[in-house]
């Protein structure tokens, strides 16, 4: 990204602030990685551990619901990334947030015919997704309906970059959710 | 700037989104074994494109990259190995 890392050196003449705010941008994707990282860890014990309930929330989930809802995401990416190119910036973080606001559409899509059936279902792996999927979900909600939009009121370049860091983020975890929790 | 292949936005959503199809389609239709073989190099492989294709981060820092695309891996690699032995 054409943002986080580069800015860093000190000497470059930049202020001191800059270089905290790119370490503290760095500490919180890693945060967000290591606690995403334990609850997948965590799912995969448990399914490991108990197939059948992995085969009863298989048969809960929308699997072409979710491949939708990658490619939008996905596609809400592309956008992000432009804007960090300097490509339109205000135009592209919009069409971004229109994109996360779109997946969100398509998860709640979901969770109505998902939930009825997981809440009358016992067992972690349940509880798990539902906080994995729910977590990430608030993920997207707060960076698309908020930061995105709020960084497209006055794009400067810096927080364009920051903010596309954050929502990259968001599509990794997503990536990585995909095959631990759906495609299995 | 340090000059390094930089695949173009449109060539890379479109790797994701076929990458994301064949996901798909492959936990549809294979079996145990080479679907979690092919779940986990289709997943690592998407996750690698979000990093040097959007992010472009290794233009930034080589290391950071780096890092990101191993965590990938290996969560990937575990989500694999939990699909081929346990089906």
């Amino acid at each position: 990204m054409n943002i986080a890392v580069r800015n860093i050196n000190l000497d470059a003449g930049h202020p001191a602030s800059e270089g905290g705010m790119e370490l503290l941008l760095w500490i919180l994707v890693w945060s967000e990685l290591i606690v995403f990282g334990a609850l997948l860890g965590a799912f995969l014990v448990f399914a490991t551990l108990d197939p059948p309930a992995l085969a009863a929330l298989h048969l809960a989930l929308d699997l072409p619901l979710a491949g939708l809802a990658t490619a939008t995401l996905l596609t809400s990416g592309c956008f992000a990334a432009r804007a960090a190119f300097g490509h339109k910036p205000r135009r592209n973080l919009v069409i971004a947030a229109l994109g996360g606001l779109a997946f969100c559409g398509l998860k709640i899509a979901a969770f109505a015919h998902e939930l009825p059936v997981l809440a009358a279902s016992e067992g972690r792996l349940a509880e798990l997704y539902m906080l994995i999927v729910g977590f990430h979900f608030a993920h997207v909600l707060f960076v698309a309906g908020l930061l995105l939009l709020l960084v497209a009121w006055r794009p400067a370049p810096r927080h364009v970059a920051t903010v596309a860091t954050v929502w990259h983020l968001v599509d990794l975890v997503w990536l990585l959710i995909l095959p631990v929790i759906y495609l299995g | 700037m340090p000059r390094s292949l930089a695949l173009p936005l449109p060539a890379v959503l479109l790797a994701l989104l076929l990458a994301t199809g064949a996901s798909l389609f492959a936990a549809a239709t294979l079996p145990a074994g080479p679907r979690g073989a092919a779940i986990a190099l289709l997943s690592l492989f998407k996750a690698a494109l979000v990093v040097l294709g959007f992010m472009r981060l290794q233009r930034e820092s080589p290391a950071l990259a780096a890092a990101l695309i191993g965590y990938a891996a290996l969560l990937c690699l575990l989500a694999g190995l939990r699909i081929a032995l346990a089906g």
